[in-house]
């Protein structure tokens, strides 16, 4: 079928919408890592909390978006339970018990949920004001999905703010780098750890919040995310949150592009894609030496 | 001393479980689904018509003077894992074997059964008996064959929502016969076929195809996923338009999809089941189950439910006819013979294929006027005499095997 620049035009817009979830989600593990050096398997598991958490939400309060403040809230605060009383415990530990933790998380977690919420899964509505599409001659403009681009860069742009301009922002950036100085300064890591960890769980539930009118909303749906969105950092380079911003945009854009051109391939693009930019870039595209 | 008394103590109740299992004795038969996995809302429905049919027997004094034994396993939608369990099931003398939902798990089961002989109940839509290396003594379904469903909406698709069509089809043997079901019906009618994409199971982004439907100008597009995968995309065609432009049309619907999907599976939608809980009003020996399913679970029992309750229901009437729950033999000759009045009116198994003779029901959406479980309109209902081939035609695969091997778009 002949690429005509209309379905050119919404292909970018879709795998920027596809990649606006990226994005969003691959910040918040990239935060994780850079900051507390844990490889966070109970990502996607955070993702499938903020769908749920913003059904319950809308069901309560019928409107998306106190539903969406109050379910990222919501979920970050069970994070941030979550490093107090038991991710915090094993800091200072083998790498691998703080990853065995949020793997085992990942499993018990959505049993969780089947108990409370059922198998069948639950309906999350596009918030009125952007359903359905923009018809501009022959070109479709998807309202969601441009919303979803806005909201991406809002959302990097609050990001940027709150990592630079305040002062709490700074001293994770700054943890991140050095702990043990930022300790010497009197400054108490283990909260800043409580925060950045807070902040990377809440990015994940604004990914489950928006993803949800777009997918099926059941207890699994985070689990394909978590290996996506560690193929995001891997690709954009561990621990780098530029990185994870280029590598979800890239992949986006891969997967709207294979789906359309190689459907049969949609579902290996996104690995395809990391071995080649592995292998050329084994550090990510904006990995440290040292790190990958 | 301490450490003694707590090995003897483990002791102890380990023996207590074991001579508990012991006098328990093997089940009757043994069950699996994907209970876990993108299936298990489906799997669970199909449980639920289990335990509903063994607790009917149960309830009127179960068969031979004792209670019905069931186990019902997961196999996690993994062909090794149901082979693995169905093979354990055997191996501690559970004479029979039922379930899956995945009609490519069942022709293996089936293959395995055949070659074994154990007799094997499938539950889901699959191609046992279809085609000389699928056909066998000890397999029958209590589901449907594939195309079935396929042929019935084409059928009405064809007639009453035009000509012009392209599909989008999970890549893998259900979703090939759906598109060979479509591709065989739309030769007979005169249809334009346009386009055909398969996609992987798993796929969440159905987005990306429709700049290639709006362009294509399809009057209606077969839309032969299932699971999560169709959730996503009547979600995504609805947020984007498509719905408004074209009908989709699914051989393959459920009550929890038309569920999840809200107000986006709305009027333009036309998809088949098996079996829909408003078939009560139709057929009043349903009434029965959709009652006691609604008391019991909450819900409406959809489709997969009365595959399950049918599966094992049929298979302890045959025991009892027999006076036997292990003499295979006996066994599969009643049920090659028999009939039931269940859910669907009266039914049976093709002798010679096992195939269970059931209707095909067409659904249409009812976006937001749905209300509760209220979520479709029945629309037609097409009988087995004008779904499913001559047992002739599908020992030898035909018409469908030929278009199985040269799939437009492949």
């Amino acid at each position: 079928m002949e690429l005509t620049w209309e379905i050119i035009i919404l292909q970018i817009i879709m795998g920027l919408a596809l990649g606006a979830i990226y994005v969003i989600l691959a910040s918040g593990l990239s935060i994780i890592f850079g900051l507390l050096d844990v490889l966070n398997f109970a990502h996607g598991t955070f993702y499938m909390l903020g769908a749920y958490a913003v059904f319950v939400a809308i069901s309560l309060c019928g409107n998306f978006w106190i539903a969406m403040v109050s379910a990222i809230v919501i979920v970050a605060l069970l994070g941030g339970l979550f490093e107090i009383t038991l991710l915090k415990r094993l800091y200072g530990t083998e790498p691998i018990y703080p990853l065995l933790l949020c793997f085992g998380f990942s499993i018990f977690m959505p049993d969780v949920i089947k108990l409370i919420f059922g198998l069948v899964g639950k309906v999350v509505e596009y918030p009125k004001i952007f359903q359905g599409a923009a018809f501009v001659g022959t070109l479709i403009l998807p309202k969601y999905r441009i919303f979803l681009v806005v909201l991406m860069g809002v959302v990097l742009l609050a990001l940027w703010l709150f990592m630079n301009k305040t002062d709490i922002g700074m001293i994770i950036r700054a943890a991140t780098r050095d702990r043990l100085m930022v300790s010497c300064l009197g400054i108490n890591v283990s909260r800043v750890w409580t925060v950045g960890f807070m902040l990377g769980v809440g990015l994940a539930a604004l990914a489950g919040v928006i993803a949800a009118p777009m997918v099926q909303t059941i207890p699994n749906m985070g689990d394909e995310m978590t290996v996506e969105s560690f193929v995001v950092v891997v690709i954009g380079g561990l621990g780098s949150l530029g990185g994870a911003v280029l590598g979800g945009l890239l992949l986006g854009q891969v997967v709207s592009f294979v789906s359309f051109l190689y459907p049969d391939w949609s579902n290996v693009a996104i690995f395809m894609a990391m071995a080649v930019i592995l292998v050329v870039r084994p550090r990510g595209l904006f990995g440290e030496e040292g790190r990958a | 001393m301490k450490k003694a008394s707590i090995l003897m103590l483990i002791t102890a109740i380990i023996l207590v479980f074991a001579a508990g299992t012991k006098a328990q004795g093997p089940a009757d038969v043994g069950w699996v689904f994907p209970l876990t996995g993108p299936y298990g809302a489906y799997a669970e429905e199909m449980k639920r018509g289990v335990e509903m049919a063994v607790e009917e027997y149960n309830a009127k004094g179960g068969i031979l003077g004792g209670p019905i034994k069931v186990l019902i396993r997961d196999s996690e939608l993994k062909a090794d894992v149901a082979l693995r369990r169905m093979k354990e099931y055997v191996d501690s003398g559970v004479p029979i074997v039922g379930g899956n939902l995945s009609g490519g798990i069942s022709m293996i089961i089936n293959q395995w059964a055949n070659k074994n002989k154990i007799l094997y109940m499938s539950t889901c839509h699959n191609n046992i008996g279809q085609g000389e290396a699928d056909r066998g003594r000890y397999g029958f379904t209590s589901g449907i064959r594939s195309y079935m469903t396929g042929n019935a909406l084409a059928e009405y698709a064809f007639d009453k929502l035009g000509k012009k069509w392209m599909v989008i089809a999970a890549d893998y043997r259900w979703g090939h016969d759906e598109v060979a079901a479509f591709v065989v019906k739309s030769q007979e009618a005169g249809g334009k076929f346009l386009e055909a994409i398969y996609t992987p199971i798993g796929t969440r982004d159905f987005s990306s195809y429709v700049p290639k439907i709006l362009a294509l100008k399809p009057d209606f597009v077969v839309l032969a996923v299932f699971g999560s995968d169709l959730v996503a995309a009547v979600k995504q065609f609805n947020e984007l338009g498509l719905t408004k432009r074209t009908k989709l049309v699914l051989p393959k619907t459920a009550v929890p999809i038309m569920k999840e999907c809200g107000a986006a599976y709305d009027e333009s939608i036309y998809g088949a089941v098996t079996w829909y809980w408003k078939l009560y009003e139709k057929y009043p020996n349903a009434k029965p189950f959709y009652q006691k399913y609604v008391a019991k679970y909450g819900g409406v029992p959809d489709a997969d439910a009365d595959s399950g309750y049918v599966g094992a229901w049929t298979l302890f009437k045959a025991m009892e006819t027999v006076g036997s729950k292990t003499d295979t033999e006996k066994i599969i000759d009643t049920l090659e013979t028999m009939t039931w009045n269940l859910n669907h009116g009266t039914e049976k198994y093709r002798a010679c294929d096992h195939v269970r003779e059931q209707t095909v029901v067409i659904l249409q959406g009812m976006g937001d006027k749905a209300k509760n479980w209220d979520l479709a309109t029945v629309v037609a209902e097409v009988g087995p005499d004008k779904t499913l081939q001559s047992c002739e035609n599908d020992l030898k695969d035909i018409p469908y095997g030929p278009v199985l091997k040269n799939l437009p778009g492949k």
